[in-house]
């Protein structure tokens, strides 16, 4: 019962997401356009480029879409409305985006095209940068909900919610968000501008629906994630639980794609050295201030 | 239950060792690489049915990461990363088979007469055992725990400093 | 008798048997790294299979795990390290062409 509210909300989620991404690209809001878009897509020829490595050709977008829907897994829509409660949520979360960087990998190896495996190995760069700032807040988030369950993380914020509690954590937490769903100004791997598509060059017809379908997803996760650890979940007044966690989940979603379109594409040596010099420090600083919050003051 | 378990645990199992076994039998130096994450995520799969959810998922979480960036290193340091001449990279292939064999047996000679005595104890729900664990990490075992990050400090001081080119002023 | 345990074992024991046969048959510096890797990791499936069928009380054993793995870590980061090197110096990593050390 409650998966299958999870993924219609999913569903409803990604058409969103996807009408606001048009939005902060296109500057147009039409609610019909990712339909026909995905319509054209499923309608258009299937092209398999020469000497391909098939098997990773055909499983990365499959990867991707499953990475995604592992991580929805953890996130809760209302009490007791979350596919698996487990008591290492947020852990797990961090284990299945982990896969994205695979499946791009794959996805980007297996044409066999110059444009697409740059796009792949570039991933692996932005994942150096990204990975320690998404882990490294979510210590700080469980430290304070002295639990690593996401339900248990979301309780713990009644008082206070994270954003309030733990800012720095928060800044970086959405910044590495972006990278990981390769939101611009992050956007790498598929960079528009100099690497035509990158690992979307070789993919055509329903497999880049697939693939574009599984970036909404993912989207969506992180969007959903941000909500659970910094933004008190379902926690709010008037409105029942879902429609918080639905409207607080579209505003962060938009709220990326808004600020992503109008900065300008980061190089990836920059993305790195910003990240590890300065993010890895202020995150670090963020879990001492946390720690030392936790301890003195009871909120 | 049990028999779930058994059925499980021999699923991933012969998932680990038929991936393992194609890291060594691949051409391609790309899908050696993924099958050895694959291999790795099938022993991340047998701790969750082991009921060891956190070191699962670890796991599953860290030979990710490892294994990706294993990958980028065959491409760099390969003469052939797709495998598409289909050279042959390996040498003294006898004595490894006779080594791997025998390391083979001997392991399962002592394990199938060792008589380990049963029956499978219950565990702690996962709940008690993330707690467990916490207060395992920072009470008994806490130097051992802050030595394992030093180590891994000390390891990538010592990487940084082994793969930095040489400047200038050392090579005249 | 625990037939999971055995089964666990068994699993790490053929991990072992494939990752020695490669570490000592691959040319490829890299390639013998992921052998030793696929031996580390039968190591950490024994070393949690005996946590759960034989001292499921005794918590050290995951920290033990948690040990193994910083080391599977780190011995991958100063494989690299050792490989760049080597690739800057000489062009390549392959092994049979290593033997400045042999005295």
């Amino acid at each position: 019962m409650s998966i299958a509210v999870i993924i219609l909300a999913l569903a409803i989620g990604c058409y969103a997401v996807a009408v606001l991404e048009g939005w902060a690209v296109h500057g147009r809001l039409s609610l019909t356009r990712p339909a026909t878009s995905a319509l054209a897509l499923l309608g258009r020829e299937q092209i398999l480029p020469r000497t391909s490595d098939r098997l990773f050709f055909e499983v990365g977008p499959v990867l991707l879409l499953v990475a995604g829907l592992l991580s929805v897994a953890v996130i809760p829509l209302a009490p007791g409305l979350i596919i698996t409660d487990l008591a290492i949520g947020a852990l797990f979360l961090n284990a299945a985006l982990a896969y994205v960087l695979v499946a791009l990998i794959m996805a980007g190896w297996g044409p066999n095209g110059a444009y697409g495996m740059v796009g792949g190995w570039r991933f692996l760069g932005q994942f150096i940068a990204y990975a320690m700032l998404i882990v490294m807040p979510i210590t700080a988030v469980a430290m304070r909900a002295e639990s690593l369950s996401t339900t248990q993380i979301v309780l713990s914020q009644a008082a206070l919610w994270n954003i309030a509690y733990q800012p720095i954590g928060f800044v970086l937490f959405v910044i590495a968000a972006m990278g990981v769903a390769w939101l611009p100004p992050i956007d790498l791997p598929t960079g528009g501008g100099d690497l035509a598509g990158g690992v979307e060059a070789e993919y055509t017809g329903a497999r880049l629906a697939v693939l574009r379908l599984a970036r909404l997803v993912i989207i969506v996760a992180l969007a959903g994630a941000t909500v659970t650890f910094y933004l008190g979940g379902w926690l709010g007044p008037w409105l029942p639980g879902w429609v918080w966690t639905a409207l607080k989940t579209l505003a962060v979603a938009a709220g990326m794609l808004a600020l992503g379109s109008r900065l300008p594409r980061l190089r990836e040596a920059k993305y790195l050295e910003l990240s590890w010099k300065l993010g890895i420090t202020l995150a670090l600083a963020n879990i001492f201030l946390v720690g030392v919050i936790a301890l003195v003051v009871p909120i | 239950m049990s028999l779930a378990t058994a059925l499980f645990l021999a699923f991933f199992g012969v998932a680990a060792i038929w991936f393992g076994v194609v890291v060594f039998r691949t051409h391609s130096m790309v899908r050696s690489a993924i099958a050895l994450l694959f291999s790795q995520t099938a022993i991340g799969a047998m701790f969750l049915v082991m009921q060891a959810e956190f070191l699962g998922v670890l796991q599953i979480m860290m030979m990710a990461t490892e294994m990706s960036v294993m990958a980028i290193f065959m491409v760099m340091f390969m003469m052939d990363p797709g495998g598409m001449g289909k050279m042959d990279m390996t040498h003294q292939k006898r004595l490894s088979l006779w080594a791997g064999g025998i390391g083979l047996v001997a392991a399962l000679v002592v394990i199938w007469t060792a008589g380990w005595q049963g029956p499978a104890p219950d565990v702690p729900g996962a709940d008690e055992q993330a707690r467990l664990l916490g207060r395992e990490i920072l009470g008994r075992s806490m130097f051992i725990f802050e030595s394992a990050a030093l180590m891994i400090l000390t390891a990538m001081i010592a990487a940084t400093m082994v793969a930095i080119a040489p400047q200038e002023e050392d090579t005249q | 008798m625990i037939p999971e345990l055995m089964i666990a074992l068994s699993v790490g024991a053929a991990l072992f048997g494939v990752g020695l046969y490669g570490a000592l048959s691959q040319t490829n510096l890299v390639m013998i790294i992921m052998g030793v890797e696929l031996i580390l990791a039968a190591a950490l499936l024994n070393l949690v299979a005996f946590w759960r069928y034989l001292h499921p009380d005794v918590t050290a054993a995951k920290m033990f795990v948690l040990i193994v793995m910083a080391v599977m870590a780190v011995e991958m980061a100063v494989g690299f390290g050792i490989a760049i090197a080597r690739f800057r110096s000489r062009g390549s990593v392959e092994m049979e062409e290593a033997r400045e050390l042999k005295g």
